[in-house]
């Protein structure tokens, strides 16, 4: 594993406790690794701490994971990656159908509901971009100031056209393949003559066909009529490069990630596991930004080590330093115990370990707002079987979608929402193709080459449209802990506390009837339908819906103008802490209908000049 | 040793043939050692294969760009372009045989014995120079019917006649020789690997640069591990097998320090060495499936010479065939030929029979 290896970057804890740095970065996610990579170019000492186990920066290890994966029995997020009790994820197989005031603590997260929320997260190197899908959506200028648009939610302390120059650098850093053209809607604006580094992925063929029936569709929502496109989405997962980025300089890929020459992952292949892995890093994940990071020679890494405990100063509120616990066995909890010390603290461990670790110490802030404020998307699935084949199960996961209703008047009264075609037939939804298997031969009896024809026939016929739509910040959706929950090492672990208002509730209504529409237009069979007995499953107007969780934790350590309302500035910095940054999707004040990464990216490419400009003072 | 000297574009375009051909033949060598290699077993292994099979087709396709370049036509699917093995390769004043083999010790010496760099014999290289007259092997005889006391020669020698005979017809017709259509030419967006960028050729220095680049990185002109873009040269990647050890930066030849390349020889499928059509039964399944595989290799090689004419966008499409070709490998390679299993099938590469649409 790496700690036999001869990089340099590597350390041990009595190196990681004895040693003062610059600024020490608990995570080594893409919001971890793009601080520490900024930080590092500018030769400050940064000490990358990580809770996992820290394997996979070698080839090797990498398709040890995708052996993993390809072998496990239970599919989900994090399957790629062996169960670690000193550092737990959750996993799709804990998650279970709540009943009233019933608290499912049997997996890593403790779930008190109402709704259980079936998202993950990664603790490994690379954090949650070592399972994500790769999509590299904008959040549109409206979601930066619901409050002042449409009277709900919360304003963010900065502006779309503020943050678009760090999403440029983020498209750069994390190599976005998409076309500018597709992406005029909504309000989004780039520069003139603005390219992505990548040209778009190619339109799948079920994409074409969708498109045929459902451009220039229209449909009215609230007051307003929206003419619907099938747009390209962008996403950061490599493709051809686009020879006018950059002002004609063009861009190179960046592909696997290793200690010795590898150079796998130059294109995307096709393969549909982008969730949880892609078999040949053809998927940005951030070992690449801390790869270069740690070229630098101005980072250290230290692995297996989870942060227990922020200390203040109590007069000043300063972090003096951060306890960890460093583990060397992943199936023992002995563990070495020491403190991390720096000038500056970033704590960037996602939007649920961050405010973990500063509620297990003590820090909910005067105004009680740590672990509040928890948003995810809410996910309606919705699935049909298409008139002939169209091909499902060739990957990447999603192409393109469905993004005019990514705001609108509408908002004042019900959520916005955007929609991606499924090039994976319906595996999200019902666990194809191996259930359709097992449905083929227990109920329909079929064998031999009769099975074979119909899987093909049924499997390749499969299209998927999932509606992707935002959830308001609400303190009562909140991330806290308990005494009577702990984990092998001891640290707390964190309870969630969810629910979806009405808000959101409409617009799953408004997306079922849509794509009822949808299916009808180009002729698919709907086979969607919702069990009261599965986890997200909840009652709206007297219908059946089943809320899936986005992975898209946000709002937990939330941004804001001002200490009374926010728990960080809109540089992430902590208003009650001032050398400590709270960086990720938890700073987020609304979530829009984009994933948060390529946000959250903006955001800490923005902060990293913050910290350096206070150790330039300092 | 001396070569005919290109005195005319026809000249020209016969040399830059051979160089197709010189650089296409590694290919189906490092392919049937890569996929005798059972799934799942040997990753670095397959890596280092696969990298390197993959910079020889970014050779090849700079040739082409070559050829396109100079008003020559590329044209794969011709009869004679794929070497038939085993084939004898020059060494200098020896031959050697050259099979189709799958993965093993003996395999990997002979691939590091084709991409030996001459000068790692007397220890003094310190110099990179551009023609060195390194052993590198051509399975090709461009004027074996004209004179066959001239079918051995270096690659060295050949890439430096070439590069001779650009600068004399450049000298004569100055850019006129460039005549081909800048829309031929095969770039990075199309092409991807670790091990150097596909860049179109138009002119002098452009075409100077890819020679630079096909004589030098690949074979390793000279001792040193790493060339000016921190790639490793073939023959030290290869002897990373051996050795069990990446290289880093700062090693000297023969003692890598870098991490561990694990390698176990014997997760491979026996397949038969220079396997032949005639090895599988008349009409049995071993026999379809073999012409199967040529039929889609040359079908690969159309593809090329389309992409090659005016139809860079397709070039994709061909790298697509790898995959079914890779399929197809395998579906070979895992069934036995004898008894006891001791030897399996493999891919034949008797591409001419297909051409003349037998077998």
């Amino acid at each position: 594993m790496t700690r036999q290896q001869s990089a340099s970057f590597l350390i041990d804890a009595q190196t990681a406790f004895t040693t003062d740095y610059d600024v020490v970065v608990i995570g080594s996610g893409v919001a971890g690794s793009i601080i520490a990579k900024q930080l590092a170019a500018q030769s400050k000492k940064v000490l990358v701490v990580e809770a996992g186990p820290g394997e996979d920066i070698q080839l090797a290890n990498y398709e040890k994971s995708v052996e993993r994966f390809y072998t496990a029995t239970a599919k989900d997020g994090n399957a790629a990656f062996s169960r670690n009790p000193n550092a737990e994820m959750p996993r799709g197989v804990d998650t279970v159908k709540l009943r009233d005031g019933q608290v499912n603590d049997r997996g890593y997260i403790v779930q008190r509901g109402p709704l259980e929320l079936d998202s993950s997260y990664t603790r490994a190197v690379g954090g949650t971009t070592r399972h994500w899908e790769g999509k590299a959506l904008r959040m549109v200028p409206d979601d930066f100031a619901m409050k002042s648009k449409f009277g709900v939610g919360r304003d963010w302390p900065v502006s779309y056209d503020e943050l678009e120059p760090y999403y440029r650098t983020a498209e750069n850093e994390m190599g976005v393949s998409g076309n500018v053209e597709d992406q005029h809607y909504s309000g989004l604006r780039f520069p003139e003559g603005y390219v992505y580094p990548m040209l778009r992925m190619p339109p799948s063929y079920l994409d074409k066909v969708v498109a045929k029936d459902v451009n220039g569709m229209t449909v009215n929502l609230g007051e307003e009529e929206f003419e619907l496109y099938i747009r390209s989405t962008p996403q950061a997962r490599n493709g051809v490069p686009n020879r006018n980025y950059d002002g004609g300089k063009g861009y190179k890929p960046r592909s696997s990630v290793s200690l010795h020459q590898a150079d796998v992952g130059g294109r995307c292949q096709g393969n549909t596991n982008c969730v949880p892995i892609c078999p040949v890093q053809a998927k940005y994940d951030a070992r690449r930004t801390l790869k270069d990071a740690m070229d630098t020679g101005a980072v250290h890494f230290i692995a297996r080590c989870v942060a227990s405990k922020v200390n203040i100063d109590t007069a000043t509120g300063r972090v003096t330093g951060i306890d960890c616990k460093v583990y060397s066995d992943m199936d023992r909890p002995a563990h070495t115990e020491g403190t991390v010390k720096a000038k500056t603290y970033v704590i960037a461990a996602n939007a649920v370990e961050t405010p973990r670790l500063m509620l297990a110490s003590g820090l909910q802030g005067r105004n009680g707002l740590m672990g509040r404020n928890l948003m995810d998307h809410a996910y309606l699935l919705t699935w049909a079987l298409m008139p002939t084949p169209i091909g499902a199960m060739r990957g990447p996961l999603c192409t393109s979608g469905i993004e005019d209703l990514r705001t609108g008047d509408f908002r004042a009264r019900q959520a916005a929402v955007r929609y991606s075609i499924h090039n994976d037939g319906w595996g999200w939804a019902t666990g194809a193709p191996h259930t359709d298997l097992d449905h083929l031969i227990d109920e329909s009896n079929l064998f031999g080459a009769k099975l074979q024809d119909a899987l093909v026939d049924h499997v390749s016929r499969q299209i998927l449209l999932d509606c992707m739509i935002e959830v308001l910040p609400d303190e009562s959706n909140r991330i806290s802990v308990d005494d009577a929950y702990r984990d092998a090492l001891g640290n707390m672990r964190p309870i969630v506390s969810f629910d979806v208002p009405s808000y959101s509730l409409e617009t799953a209504a408004f997306s079922r009837r849509l794509t009822k529409q949808i299916y009808a237009r180009v002729g698919a069979e709907d086979y969607t339908k919702y069990s009261p007995l599965e986890c997200g499953y909840v009652s709206h107007n007297g219908e059946d819906y089943v809320i899936r969780g986005g992975n898209h934790w946000a709002g937990t350590h939330i941004m804001g103008s001002d200490a009374g309302s926010s728990v960080v500035d809109s540089q992430q910095r902590s208003w009650e802490h001032k050398n400590l940054f709270l960086c990720g999707a938890g700073s987020m004040a609304s979530i829009g209908t984009a994933n948060t990464t390529l946000t959250l990216a903006a955001l800490c490419l923005r902060t990293a000049e913050t910290i350096l400009s206070d150790l330039v003072r300092d | 040793m001396s070569l005919h000297k290109i005195k005319n574009i026809d000249d020209l375009h016969r040399y830059i043939y051979a160089a197709m051909q010189l650089e296409h033949a590694t290919i189906p060598l490092y392919l049937t050692a890569l996929y005798s290699i059972k799934p799942g077993t040997n990753a670095e292994a397959m890596h280092i294969l696969r990298v390197i099979a993959v910079e020889e087709m970014l050779h090849l396709t700079l040739v082409c760009n070559l050829m396109n370049a100079v008003g020559g036509k590329v044209d794969m699917s011709q009869k004679g372009f794929v070497a038939q093995y085993p084939t004898m390769l020059p060494d200098g004043e020896d031959d050697f045989v050259v099979d189709c083999q799958p993965f093993s010790q003996k395999a990997i010496e002979a691939f590091m014995k084709i991409e030996r760099p001459a000068d790692l014999d007397d220890g003094s290289a310190t110099i990179r120079r551009k023609s060195a007259p390194h052993p590198v092997l051509v399975a090709c005889h461009p004027y074996k019917d004209e004179d066959p006391e001239l079918h051995f020669f270096s690659i060295g020698q050949f890439y430096k006649a070439i590069e001779d005979g650009l600068r004399v017809l450049h000298a004569q017709i100055g850019d006129e020789l460039f005549s081909g259509d800048p829309a031929n030419q095969i770039t990075s967006e199309y092409y991807y690997s670790g091990g150097g960028e596909l860049t179109a050729i138009t002119d002098m220095s452009s075409a100077l640069r890819a020679l630079d680049l096909i004589a030098e990185q690949g074979e390793g002109i000279t001792a040193h591990i790493f060339d000016e873009d921190g790639e490793i040269a073939h023959y030290f990647r290869f002897h990373q097998l051996f050795a069990g050890r990446y290289y880093q930066e700062g090693d000297e030849p023969y003692k890598p320090t870098g991490p561990e390349v694990d390698v176990d020889w014997d997760a491979v499928f026996p397949a038969k060495m220079n396997a032949r059509m005639t090895d599988y039964a008349d009409g049995s399944d071993l026999r379809e499936q073999a012409t199967n595989f040529n039929r889609a290799y040359a079908n690969f090689l159309r593809m090329l010479s389309f992409a090659c004419n005016g139809n860079p966008e397709k070039f994709t499409d061909a790298v697509g065939e790898m995959f079914k070709i890779k399929e197809l490998f395998y579906l070979l390679m895992r069934q036995p030929l004898n008894d006891d299993g001791s030897i399996h099938a493999a891919p034949t590469f008797e591409i001419d029979a297909v051409l003349e649409g037998g077998a």
